[in-house]
């Protein structure tokens, strides 16, 4: 009972527009009065204190930061040049250009906004310009961004890893093979449709331009070796290497290519810096509900209800991928994964699911809700770059959707796909 | 006044938001540096904690300001003018009292915590350490309040004088 009052209270909260995580920490502040008086309300500060200084979630700020150098020094304008040398030859060439630059982007950055609002700046009106309409140059640039999430380093992988106890190293090394089966089905879905509407092509393919760009962007494509080669290799940790990446693109954007903007690195730093505030907010209020709802056993029991309904394990990764897929419309994804996956895991570890194979699982429906409206941030921001109406972009972008339920599918079903790397490096 | 306090409101927490990030990537950076050459930073996890705790508070402040956190403006954005004010005064109030009891706690707590010191750093008083929370709830009431006139005036008003964009991209995904 007690939990239902406290389940309607945060949705009444929530739908008053009470940020979510003030809307948790009220709900939880008054089951800690109700519980123990208004005197055990003094453990709230201690509790959003240690709620907030998770060391693993450190990585967080420092892979946005890493992402805001690169972006600000040059280091994207040339892997969109190599991406262009690269594929720009195929039909569709600019629009193949934004989902492998988006790949090569995806390595560095863990922030699909980021990437989005980075590569999108550039590719989206290039799009226009040769005739692209702009809800396909807006979605492609929005679909192929979320792969970002897959493909470590991902700053949901890190919000996972901490949240449900898994080893975020083991996470990242598993979105590879979905990440780049992923970009690959991008292209596929990019030249069905470009051969359809007669999409331009960038030029013939030539070895030589591809050495230029390739020269050019041999120091950008150092920093995904740097970062994820210390990671894999267990030389650092992912915090570590998250720090490391900040040191390599200032090395590389400001001391190699000298390109660094420093009114725009300081405009990213702080967006950054915003961005992980919220984000931990969350993390600290969340910790104080997760106190009383740990106390009061509420994962145990719903782990129980629905073992008691079914122990198949399809069955009960069918129900999550649709549970999932329904939060992912209405919350943003962080918010998802602080909220439900903790009261999830005792399910899925009573179900024989392997946490980091479910954690594939998690990432690649909160990437659906990206792209899937009312509550869809990338999306957005393709459509406020591109200038373009959401719902126009939405039927567009119904095909790379498709792509990424098939994926989801895949990996689901398929647990060889993510896991694979895993289990010959890690087990 | 209201504009020019919002607008220094915004600076300090800007100058305490950058400055806290660059710090959290100058010490992991240095513990990695001094764990490579064999000469392991004791402080180095605590104080890299700290820092985030403090960007958090501090952040999550700079946030309210842009009314940048996370949340479901839909429903009470769509409403006309007699229902969106009660129910915006009504969410604002649950917002005030959080904070309040956070700050109330919060200074509990501190006049508990008495002479402890970190861990790895002795000097360093856990007062100082965790005045993030009094002071980080005070700071958010204020933000909370200073940006109130503007979502009064409704989602299309951008009379604050802030780049209204500046807001936008401070929306939670970017950590997705």
């Amino acid at each position: 009972m007690i939990l239902l009052v406290m389940f309607v209270a945060l949705l009444v909260l929530v739908l008053l527009n009470v940020p979510i995580a003030v809307s948790l920490g009220v709900v939880a502040m008054f089951a800690m009065a109700a519980t123990s008086g208004i005197g055990g309300l003094s453990n709230a500060a201690l509790v959003l204190y240690s709620g907030s200084m998770k060391f693993a979630l450190i990585a967080i700020p420092l892979f946005i930061l890493a992402g805001a150098i690169m972006n600000s020094s040059g280091i994207s304008t040339r892997l969109i040049n190599l991406a262009s040398a690269l594929v720009g030859f195929i039909r569709g060439g600019l629009a193949m250009v934004t989902v492998s630059a988006s790949l090569f982007f995806a390595e560095i950055s863990g922030s699909a906004v980021a990437d989005v609002a980075a590569l999108g700046s550039i590719l989206i009106p290039a799009m226009k310009r040769r005739g692209y309409p702009t809800p396909f140059a807006a979605a492609v640039t929005s679909s192929s961004a979320t792969l970002a999430v897959i493909i470590p380093p991902s700053i949901p992988m890190i919000l996972y890893g901490v949240m449900s106890g898994s080893s975020v190293v083991e996470l990242f090394v598993a979105g590879i093979v979905p990440g780049v089966l992923g970009g690959l089905l991008m292209m596929g879905v990019v030249y069905m449709l470009a051969r359809k509407n007669g999409f331009p092509v960038e030029g013939a393919f030539q070895l030589r331009r591809v050495g230029v760009a390739l020269r050019e962007a041999a120091w950008a494509l150092l920093l995904p070796v740097i970062i994820l080669g210390g990671i894999f290799s267990g030389w650092v940790t992912a915090t570590e290497g998250a720090g490391l990446a900040v040191v390599a693109a200032i090395v590389i954007g400001g001391g190699i290519y000298r390109e660094l903007d420093l009114a725009a690195l300081r405009k990213a730093t702080l967006e950054g810096g915003v961005q992980t505030a919220v984000v931990m907010l969350l993390v600290a209020t969340s910790a104080l509900l997760g106190d009383y709802l740990t106390e009061a056993q509420v994962p145990q029991r719903v782990a129980r209800g629905i073992m008691d309904f079914t122990d198949n394990r399809l069955a009960i990764l069918a129900l999550l991928n649709v549970f999932f897929l329904m939060v992912g419309l209405f919350l943003h994804s962080a918010a998802a994964i602080i909220l439900v996956v903790p009261i999830v895991m005792p399910l899925v570890l009573a179900a024989g699911i392997d946490p980091v194979h479910f954690g594939l699982v998690v990432t690649l429906n909160l990437g659906i809700g990206q792209q899937t409206p009312p509550v869809a941030s990338v999306l957005v921001t393709a459509c406020s770059v591109a200038k373009a109406d959401i719902w126009e972009v939405s039927k567009v972008n119904v095909y790379f959707v498709a792509v990424l339920v098939a994926m989801l599918l895949m990996v689901t079903y398929v647990p060889a796909i993510p896991m694979w790397p895993v289990e010959l490096f890690y087990r | 006044m209201r504009r020019r306090f919002r607008q220094g409101l915004q600076r300090a927490l800007e100058f305490a938001v950058l400055g806290l990030t660059t710090a959290l990537a100058v010490v992991v950076v240095l513990g990695v540096v001094f764990r490579k050459l064999g000469a392991a930073l004791v402080w180095y996890d605590e104080v890299a904690s700290i820092l985030l705790a403090w960007l958090t508070f501090y952040g999550a402040a700079l946030a309210a300001l842009h009314r940048a956190h996370i949340g479901f403006p839909k429903l009470v954005d769509g409403l006309g003018p007699a229902y969106r004010r009660p129910l915006i005064l009504l969410g604002e109030a649950f917002v005030l009292a959080f904070f309040l009891v956070t700050a109330w706690a919060g200074w509990r707590v501190f006049g508990i915590l008495g002479g402890e010191t970190l861990v790895s750093l002795p000097w360093v008083p856990q007062r100082l350490t965790q005045s993030v929370i009094p002071i980080g709830a005070v700071l958010f009431i204020i933000a909370e309040l200073v940006s109130l006139p503007d979502v009064w005036a409704g989602p299309a008003s951008h009379d604050d004088g802030v780049d209204p964009s500046e807001g936008e991209g401070v929306g939670l995904e970017g950590s997705a």
